[in-house]
């Protein structure tokens, strides 16, 4: 019994002192990731790395393919996260208290004006980068088979990123955000603009129930920001991180990203520069990738041009991280996020500006709530939605501005999208719209009037007839997402710039004047 | 690869210096280090952290203290710099009240900008050094403040009779010790006898000095009855903040509150200024002000010419003197009420908010000179100001001699209906029968005393045809009174409440005696532009007045 009890003692000894060993065998389970293929064996074992291929196509590493545009998207929402979850240990979502919260976050935590600034930055990149990722993957054709599905995906991250966005506005409870979210809410309210002119509104009010479900109550009060709280810090996050997930593994699943058919000869001198491929033979790679369907994927065409993920891919995708780490803290360092005067319904803004992405829709809204808030976002939106099943064209897919037309026609659209949008909004701001002609007019006729949907029809003229010339969908559809660009850059640009007290133009903010 | 290598290498050797700085920027660098260094307290220097001062009951958390850190509660620290010296002794302790109830500004901030609040979008600045006593205004609302005139005269009989040999004011006198042996007592601090109450028999006692103590008799002679009043006014107005009730008197005494409401108290002419202490200085124009934009220049600018500086303003350029601006400054500044928990509420402000204890005193000069005189000017003598209605003499020895008591009573009871003159006694706390007699007792006093002569006739008698009246009166009165009485240059004589109370004997011989020193003119002695009226003329247009009146 003795020696048993010493023997069980001394293993239990031995095991103790074992535990550092067996917890970093269990941790690197296929040994230190060094070789390629514990690389690889690293990369399937490890539940975030696994979203990843094991071997990247040369093509993808390139900067110019995607010039990193959805990793920095990913790392300004990491971002934002962490320094969000920071901010959520002061912040309180009680309209007597969550004011004075931001102030004592600006003024007693540690470093919280900076971290509330990187947030605010973090939210502001990542909306942009998510806009000019959506038209890196457009330009590049990279929706096309088999990617449609992941291009709704990332049109939902899309419409998610903005929502984020937008619901964050409100919590400091702040003059900029009282009324930020009050025209917010009244645009929800638009579809009133249809029933009140047709006179249904007293039984079917879409508009008064859009706007009740965002706030919660008949005005912008403690429900709504309860409610924009919750959708900010908890059901919208976890929405996009599962669209996230879902985002980067169909990038596997679908082959890697897209690229053109001759990608393997283009690449071929960046190969001869690379790290070397194969350094071993990878015992069991393909036969995984040879479950993986579609055409451009590594089945059947071998392995070259691909190099390990781990490390050339990571390398690429840390660097990207940091750097938007580092533009987000910079532009932290110099620039402080707005906190205007405690909320207050009776002092209305003047003029009271949504935020900035919004600001396009803001100064259609200006003629027709409708048309601004409801219509064009959602002609936009079902438009974005529909691209990957309209054009099946194959030409030019993983090439910047592919297919008929390519780069010249894209040239002549930018000229053309930003003059049409340029000099329909002149001529509005310059001799005013049917309202200011006729003040009789019915609201339904500038619903369906007004810049917004002139522009609109300008555009949808132009496409169909590139769609004719070039005999092409790609072409039209080339065309009219550049002039989209084109005209929500514009419209953005005089509502956040040219638009003062009461909607006037002004050439700029220093003539408003104190009111 | 090595692009990328690179690329993560410079990231991130930028990210780990901008968090580097920032972290020794938070720790070290903020400007409160720097001033907490130089503090020391009797054990040696002070730990450098952050101070405020919580009052949850007044919802503020000041951390004023923090660069005033003399100021910090329960703490003796000395500095070298001034910024960080104590506060100087009043009557509520800042450890308790904290800073920014009665002087404003941010008291959540930690950098000075922005915890003075001279930043964008803060709407509350720091009440100027000079304006601090307007602070009070907070919460307190000094009551039955009299005139300036009375106020002047009553601070100049403390000063003729000496009382501050003894007694010590707002810091200044008691430095005589009657009696010359340091047992002997310096009088009482009158500082606060308005707030505090004080002996009402002092003078008796002062009185029986003299006979009992030998020091007394050099020291002390007796007070002439009206001496006496003048000092009673002085003592009731020491309420801790002298420039303020020098301030408030001023208000009182130019009858602002005839277009102004303060409180529940006023007319509704010009804007309510309740609040107007809490104007934010980021949404006035400032296009018109010349000098530094801040919220006391608005203010003197705008006394100085009312249109120039708000677009539209009605009000009239009063040609205020500077030091009458400066007043009136002060006490649009005091003008702050917050909302308070029942512990803070002072009871002045108990009084007027919920007993409606009048703000001025309310004898017939004190609610004349604060409701009246903007219009009716100080003499009662009238006033005329560009662009708007001229307000008529109520002093003018014609007026009294034909007005009934009865009739100017009527007259600011129910006012005029779409004139300038409201209906004072049936407005929400407006004056009540007794205020109001005390007015027209006042109002004859200031004409002279003249009386009203005895009407034996009833109030309607006049009989006459209207249609010759009619003529008559356009011929006559419509250049002046306007076609139909509603008024011009002259007052609105068809104004309805005005014929529901006027006597046909005051309208007939006022038409025919006219009234001294204005442009009417009786009627009953003709001049060179037109002929005289004969009685039953003027009966006649009395009667038409009367018909265009029930109109």
């Amino acid at each position: 019994m003795a020696s048993v009890q010493q023997s069980a003692l001394s293993e239990f000894w031995d095991n103790l002192r074992g535990v550092p060993r067996r917890l970093y065998e269990v941790t690197f389970r296929n040994g230190v990731p060094k070789t390629d293929r514990t690389r690889s064996t690293f990369i399937f074992g490890n539940v975030f790395l696994h979203l990843h291929s094991v071997r990247t196509h040369l093509w993808s590493l390139r900067w110019s393919t995607t010039a990193g545009l959805g990793i920095i998207t990913t790392a300004a929402f990491l971002i934002t996260v962490i320094t969000g979850v920071l901010l959520m240990f002061y912040y309180k979502p009680y309209t007597d208290v969550a004011y004075q919260s931001i102030k004592d976050i600006h003024f007693v935590v540690p470093t919280g004006r900076f971290i509330r600034n990187i947030h605010r930055w973090a939210a502001n990149v990542m909306v942009v980068a998510v806009i000019l990722h959506m038209a890196r993957a457009f330009y590049t054709a990279a929706y096309r088979k088999p990617r449609e599905f992941n291009w709704l995906i990332g049109w939902g991250l899309l419409v998610v990123t903005l929502a984020l966005s937008f619901t964050g506005y409100l919590l400091p409870w702040d003059q900029l955000a009282y009324w930020a979210i009050t025209i917010g809410a009244n645009i929800a309210q638009s579809p009133r603009e249809i029933t009140d002119a047709i006179g249904i509104t007293a039984w079917f009010d879409i508009g008064g129930l859009q706007r009740e479900l965002l706030l919660g109550s008949d005005k912008v009060g403690e429900e709504a920001l309860i409610r924009f709280y919750l959708l900010h810090v908890m059901i919208l996050p976890i929405a996009i991180c599962m669209l996230m997930a879902v985002h980067f593994w169909r990038i596997r699943k679908d082959g890697g990203l897209a690229r053109p058919a001759d990608a393997d000869e283009r690449v071929a001198s960046e190969r001869a520069q690379s790290y070397p491929v194969f350094t071993e033979q990878p015992e069991k790679t393909y036969q995984l990738a040879a479950l993986v369907k579609g055409k451009t994927s590594a089945v059947g065409k071998g392995p070259e041009n691909t190099l390990p993920s781990m490390p050339h891919l990571f390398y690429a995708e840390l660097a990207v991280l940091m750097l938007t780490v580092l533009i987000c803290l910079a532009l932290a360092f110099v620039s402080d996020a707005p906190l205007k005067e405690l909320a207050n319904p009776l002092v209305p803004e003047n003029p009271a500006k949504a935020p900035w992405y919004f600001l396009g829709l803001q100064e259609i809204v200006s003629f027709s709530a409708f048309t601004g808030g409801i219509g064009i976002p959602m002609l936009c939106i079902i438009g974005l939605g529909l691209i990957p099943f309209l054009d099946r064209e194959t030409a030019g897919t993983g090439e910047w501005f592919g297919g008929p037309g390519g780069w010249k026609l894209v040239r002549w659209s930018i000229l053309f999208g930003f003059s049409s949008s340029i000099l329909v909004e002149a001529f509005a701001i310059r001799f005013g719209w049917l309202r200011e002609w006729f003040p009789s007019v019915p609201q339904l006729v500038i619903t369906l009037i007004n810049p917004g949907t002139v522009l609109t029809g300008i555009f949808a003229v132009y496409s169909i007839w590139l769609v004719r010339r070039y005999n092409s969908t790609r072409a039209g559809a080339l065309g009219l997402f550049t002039c989209f660009l084109c005209g929500f850059i514009v419209l953005t640009v005089i509502g956040t710039y040219f638009r003062g007290p009461n909607w006037d133009f002004y050439w700029s903010p220093s003539q408003w004047q104190a009111h | 690869m090595n692009k990328n290598k690179y690329l993560l290498l410079i990231s991130s050797a930028g990210v780990l210096l901008l968090l580097v700085i920032a972290a020794v920027s938070e720790n070290f660098f903020k400007e409160w280090h720097g001033i907490q260094a130089s503090a020391k307290n009797p054990e040696g220097a002070i730990e450098s952290r952050l101070r405020q001062v919580v009052n949850p009951n007044l919802r503020t958390a000041d951390r004023c203290v923090t660069c005033h850190v003399g100021m910090a509660p329960g703490e003796q620290i000395a500095s070298s710099l001034k910024v960080a010296a104590a506060h100087k002794p009043v009557f509520h302790s800042p450890s308790e009240m904290g800073c920014t109830v009665c002087h404003g500004g941010q008291g959540l901030a930690t950098t000075r900008d922005d915890a003075h609040g001279t930043v964008a979008f803060w709407t509350e600045p720091m009440l100027p050094a000079k304006y601090a006593y307007a602070g009070c205004g907070t919460c307190h609302t000094p009551l039955g403040v009299p005139t300036s005139g009375v106020l002047a005269n009553a601070r100049k009989s403390f000063e003729r009779l000496d009382c501050y040999a003894c007694h010590r004011v707002d810091g200044r006198g008691g430095t005589i010790r009657v009696g010359g042996d340091v047992t002997g007592m310096e009088g009482p601090d009158l500082s606060a006898t308005g707030i505090k109450g004080y002996n009402a028999e002092w003078y008796v006692g002062h009185v029986a000095k003299i006979a009992s103590n030998e020091a007394w008799k050099n020291a002390f002679r007796e007070i002439p009855d009206h001496e006496r009043a003048a000092l009673k006014v002085f003592l009731d107005t020491r309420m801790g903040a002298s420039r303020l009730v020098e301030a408030k008197a001023e208000f009182n005494t130019l009858g602002c509150a005839g277009c102004h409401k303060v409180g529940n108290f006023g007319g509704d002419a010009g804007v309510d200024l309740s609040l107007s202490g809490f104007k934010d200085p980021n949404q006035v124009s400032f296009a018109n002000v010349p000098g530094e934009h801040k919220l006391e220049n608005w203010i003197k600018q705008h006394f100085r010419s009312p249109v120039s500086t708000v677009s539209g303003s009605q009000m009239p350029a009063l040609g205020l003197k500077e030091d009458q601006i400066d007043l009136l400054t002060m006490y649009v500044l005091s003008l702050r009420r917050r909302t308070l928990p029942d512990v803070y509420l002072p009871k002045d402000r108990v009084r007027a908010m919920r007993f409606g204890a009048r703000e001025f005193v309310a004898d017939g000069e004190g609610i004349y000179a604060a409701v009246c005189t903007a219009c009716h000017g100080a003499s009662g003598g009238g006033t005329r100001f560009p662009g708007l209605v001229p307000n008529p003499s109520i002093t003018n020895p014609d007026f009294l001699e034909l007005a009934s008591d009865e009739f100017i009573a009527q007259t600011i009871i129910k006012g005029r209906s779409g004139r300038p003159m409201l209906a004072w006694g049936e407005r929400e706390n407006g004056l009540s029968a007794d205020e109001v007699a005390a007015l027209v007792a006042y109002i004859r006093k200031l004409g002279g005393g003249v009386q009203a002569k005895p009407d034996p006739l009833p109030r309607i008698w006049a009989k006459g045809d209207t249609t010759s009246g009619g003529r008559l009166y356009t011929a006559n009165c419509a250049g002046c009174h306007g076609a139909l009485g509603e008024g011009r240059d002259g007052p609105a004589i068809g104004n309805k409440p005005f014929l529901d109370i006027v006597s046909d004997t005051y309208l007939t011989e006022t038409i025919s005696r006219g009234r001294r020193g204005t442009t009417m003119q009786g009627f009953a002695t003709g001049s060179v532009i037109r002929r005289s009226l004969t009685p039953s003329e003027i009966e006649a247009i009395v009667v038409y007045l009367r018909s265009i009146g029930t109109k």
